[in-house]
């Protein structure tokens, strides 16, 4: 159906637009390199298609005067959720290459902030591309080259809202969320990701941090462990069978 | 290229700028370098170790040494970067200052700078609440939870994509490894403890309101815009010009004045409270204190303003003044101010109130001010407003800042206070006593008690006002001169009366608008020719003498009709401004006058000779007069009331006339 093409193409542009904002906080930080202005830029354009792609759709489905009204209340919350994921996205890409034009990877004189982050990004760009593995071809002035292309996409993108605010008639303070004060904490971990460990900030909280951390390697470890173990029994019930045979 | 959308940009770019960001953004580039930034050493936290955390000292050490300050300076500085967030703290996160000791900081990375261009998003503090929300398992803290549902219920359009945009946020955070998400949450924390306080601290970044228009885009050459130049221009051609050396003059006398009194060039005694915490500087110089400092009576000799602008010296004044039975000065300058400042729907209650009280003939406490200044004044008051004292405001400054204020320089009383005055220790606390005094801050009296108690001052003074200046008119001729109204006054004081015809401004025209047109006057004519006539014509006070006053009083109007043109041509002569030549034309007119003049003096010389009588006795006395004025005019019922306003005589109900 229309809508749940629209809510699936709308979750991944929310993802990429979470993932992006990770990326862009890392630039001009000791964890900025090479590879996460790779990371950006693919990010972008995924970004991007789907923007696109999820525009085509709601204008469809919107401009189709037939539908309930239900439906139709439906589809604009959708748009809503779409031009608020638009609106971070363009925010972050014009931030993206401000901060990207100060701070340049090349000049030996230009300083990265100190930040304290010094890991790599590849893990959130690999969600944000829904890949396994990133894979980094790019040139080695990609900084510089990259921000050309990032100046054009960004006017495409402002151009595009500008379109959307023109051509759509959807109020967007007359749509009532679904989702309620709190509703943050339900239906938590519904993607499959590790475990439920809290992550502790500061030297403040090394309790909880410690727990998580445990909690969460003493859980893969675990696993291996009863694996192995199973394995293992397996193999010597065999080989006793084997013996016992001959 | 910067980007730019016209379209969407709602001008809220237009900030008041914020200069030190660009400048803090070098100064945080430098302190990176390897070799000559700032050290920096790994944290240590229970599995993990963190890099790049830095000391206060260290950071306190290398802006000193840079910037070649001393620590104090440094540490100010330090506070500042702190404050504004490019440097967070990682232990007492709330508070952002800087210790000068061991405590660790981290830099902030670039993306949560503090920038106009970018202005603090609700929705994104909304998207970031909603992630603290998950983390502490909905627990959140107490300011936190009210932006929370203050944004649920104002941003409830958004907020499936602020829950879904937090969800997601939250699980691409947890793809990093674990110290890099531990520097992520510090980092996120620091930046909303910039931009949202919580209560009881105060943003660095606050700057006041926005601009609406952009001070730097150029603008549409219309019509409008060129009349405002060319306003402009006339204006500036028409100031008065003032020679360079004698402006620069002024100025650098106002510096050497001055310059002890700065708070910032030198010494505040007994100590700064912004720097020390110690508010002993700030009791010593109250509003009303009985003691004064050194410092603050050594200003009230600099200027009048400063004297009058001090609320302590200007009660000193007055104490003079009431020693000089010159009070009614001061008093009408406060009344004057009140009305200038004070709320418009009283405006009215207050000028009539200040009129009767300092400017009408028979005034309590009357005040000195000479004819055109009243004429000016009194035609003012008709159509109130809250200018409408200026004039009288002005002259009665000049005449006390002239006269007055050289005497109170001299006087005992100032030589009092002056030797009374206190001059306080300089303090010297040590760290320890700073931290205390810190410790010990409490906030100020609130300004609603702080007005109250201005309000009580301003009550008992307004009680204690005495009408001893009366006194003064035992003193023979000139005030009586002005008062009883003999035409050959010396100065250019005179009673109200009578120079209506003869002080007029330079033209004219006006006085015959004066005469014709305004019925005020042409009513204070009648007043004046009514009362000439009606005092022969009554000795003995009300009664029925109206019916023969009005008959008198229309016979006399005939034959001041016809002198009336004689006045005009009087008053065409070119010099008219001057006061005696004119009066002394006038006088053949009314010939009536001087012949009235002496029983009137007689009888208000009797009358003040009556010491000092309470304010009740001096009305029913003055009325008689009034009275008669009244019925002269033709207004009937005013009775109780003892002066008139000249404005009231316009009031419909006085038709006849």
């Amino acid at each position: 159906m229309g809508k749940d093409e629209c809510k699936t193409m709308l979750d991944a542009l929310n993802k990429v637009t979470a993932c992006y904002r990770h990326l862009v906080i890392a630039l001009g930080s000791t964890s900025d390199s090479q590879n996460l202005r790779e990371e950006l830029k693919r990010t972008r354009k995924k970004a991007q298609e789907l923007a696109v792609a999820n525009r085509t759709k709601l204008t469809s489905l919107l401009k189709d005067k037939s539908i309930s009204k239900e439906d139709r209340a439906e589809y604009e919350r959708l748009w809503v959720l779409f031009s608020s994921s638009m609106e971070l996205l363009e925010v972050d890409m014009k931030r993206s290459l401000e901060i990207g034009q100060d701070f340049p990877l090349k000049v030996p004189t230009r300083h990265l902030i100190q930040t304290g982050m010094t890991g790599s990004t590849t893990t959130v760009a690999a969600r944000a591309m829904s890949v396994q593995n990133m894979k980094y071809e790019a040139d080695s002035n990609i900084d510089t080259a990259d921000l050309r292309d990032l100046q054009c996409e960004i006017s495409q993108v402002s151009q595009m809202m500008e379109e959307m605010e023109m051509k759509v008639q959807v109020a967007p303070w007359a749509v009532e969320a679904k989702q309620e004060a709190g509703a943050e904490l339900k239906s938590n971990m519904s993607v499959g990701n590790s475990s439920v460990g809290v992550i502790s900030i500061c030297e403040e909280e090394p309790k909880e941090e410690e727990g998580g951390g445990s909690r969460d390697s003493g859980f893969a470890s675990i696993c291996a462990v009863v694996i192995f173990l199973v394995i293992v029994t397996v193999a010597v019930v065999l080989g006793y069978l084997v013996i016992n045979m001959s | 290229m910067t980007i730019r959308n016209p379209l969407r940009d709602h001008g809220q770019r237009y900030r008041p700028r914020i200069a030190c960001l660009k400048k803090a953004e070098k100064v945080l580039l430098e302190m990176q370098d390897l070799k000559t930034g700032v050290k920096s050493q790994p944290q240590r936290l229970v599995i993990t170790t963190i890099p790049h955390a830095i000391t206060g000292e260290d950071i306190i050490a290398w802006l000193a040494d840079r910037f070649q300050v001393d620590t104090q300076e440094a540490r100010s500085f330090g506070s500042m970067l702190v404050a504004l967030g490019y440097i967070y703290p990682l232990q007492d996160h709330k508070r952002l200052v800087i210790k000068p000791d061991a405590s660790l900081y981290r830099f902030q990375t670039p993306y949560f700078w503090p920038t106009q261009q970018w202005p603090v998003e609700d929705t994104d503090y909304a998207i970031y609440l909603a992630k603290r929300n998950i983390r502490k398992k909905g627990i959140l803290e107490v300011h936190e939870q009210e932006h929370y549902n203050r944004l649920h219920k104002w941003m409830n359009h958004k907020w499936d994509f602020i829950v879904m945009q937090a969800k997601e946020q939250y699980r691409a955070a947890k793809e990093r490894k674990k110290p890099d998400r531990v520097v992520f949450d510090c980092q996120e924390r620091a930046y909303w403890v910039v931009h949202r306080p919580p209560p009881g601290t105060v943003s660095a970044m606050d700057y006041g309101l926005d601009r609406l228009i952009d001070p730097n885009a150029d603008e549409a050459k219309t019509p409008d815009f060129y009349a405002r130049i060319m306003i402009f221009t006339q204006q500036s051609i028409m100031r008065p010009r003032v020679k360079s050396s004698v402006s620069l003059g002024a100025l650098v006398k106002y510096c050497a004045t001055y310059n002890n009194h700065d708070p910032f060039l030198s010494k505040c005694l007994p100590s700064n409270p912004w720097l020390t915490d110690d508010v002993t500087y700030w009791t010593l110089n109250m509003p009303y204190v009985e003691i004064p400092t050194k410092m603050r009576v050594e200003r009230w000799t600099f200027s009048f303003a400063e004297l009058l602008s001090d609320p302590r010296g200007r009660n000193d004044f007055r104490l003079f003044l009431k020693k000089e039975f010159s009070g009614e000065n001061l008093a009408f300058w406060e009344g004057c101010e009140d009305l200038k400042w004070g709320e418009a729907a009283t405006m009215r209650e207050k000028a009539e109130h200040i009129y009767k009280t300092f400017l009408a003939r028979g005034a309590p406490r009357w005040i000195n001010i000479d004819g055109k200044t009243m004429e000016i004044t009194v035609k003012g008051l008709k159509h109130p407003h809250r200018y409408v004292l200026d004039a009288a405001q002005t002259h009665i400054y000049m005449l006390m800042k002239k006269d007055s204020y050289g005497r109170y320089q001299k006087s005992p009383v100032f030589k009092e206070t002056v030797k009374k005055a206190i001059c306080p220790e300089e303090h010297h606390f040590t760290d320890a006593q700073l931290e205390q005094n810190a410790k010990k801050r409490r906030p100020s009296l609130s300004p609603i008690i702080l007005r109250q108690m201005e309000q009580e001052q301003r009550a008992k003074m307004a009680a204690n006002v005495d009408i001893t200046q009366l006194c003064r008119f035992t003193t023979p001729v000139p005030h009586l001169a002005v008062y009883s109204g003999i035409t050959d006054f010396p100065s250019a004081n005179a009673s109200p009366s009578l120079p209506f015809l003869a002080h007029s401004p330079a033209c004219p025209s006006p006085i015959s608008v004066a005469l014709d047109s305004t019925s005020a006057s042409e009513r204070r004519v009648e007043a004046g020719e009514g009362e000439g006539e009606g005092n022969p014509a009554a000795q003995a006070p009300a009664g029925g003498n109206v019916s023969k006053s009005r008959m008198a009083l229309s016979l006399q109007r005939l034959l001041k009709r016809g002198c009336t043109p004689a006045t005009l041509f009087a008053s065409l002569s070119p010099k008219c401004h001057s006061a005696a030549g004119t009066s002394s034309r006038i006088q053949p007119i009314s010939p009536d006058q001087p012949s009235q003049a002496p029983p009137r003096r007689i009888g208000n010389f009797f009358q003040i000779k009556v010491d000092i009588p309470p304010e009740c006795r001096i009305y029913p006395i003055e009325s008689e007069d009034e009275d008669e004025e009244n019925r002269a005019a033709s207004r009937g019922g005013v009775g109780a009331k003892e002066i008139i306003c000249p404005w009231e005589s316009l009031t419909p109900q006085n038709g006849t006339g």
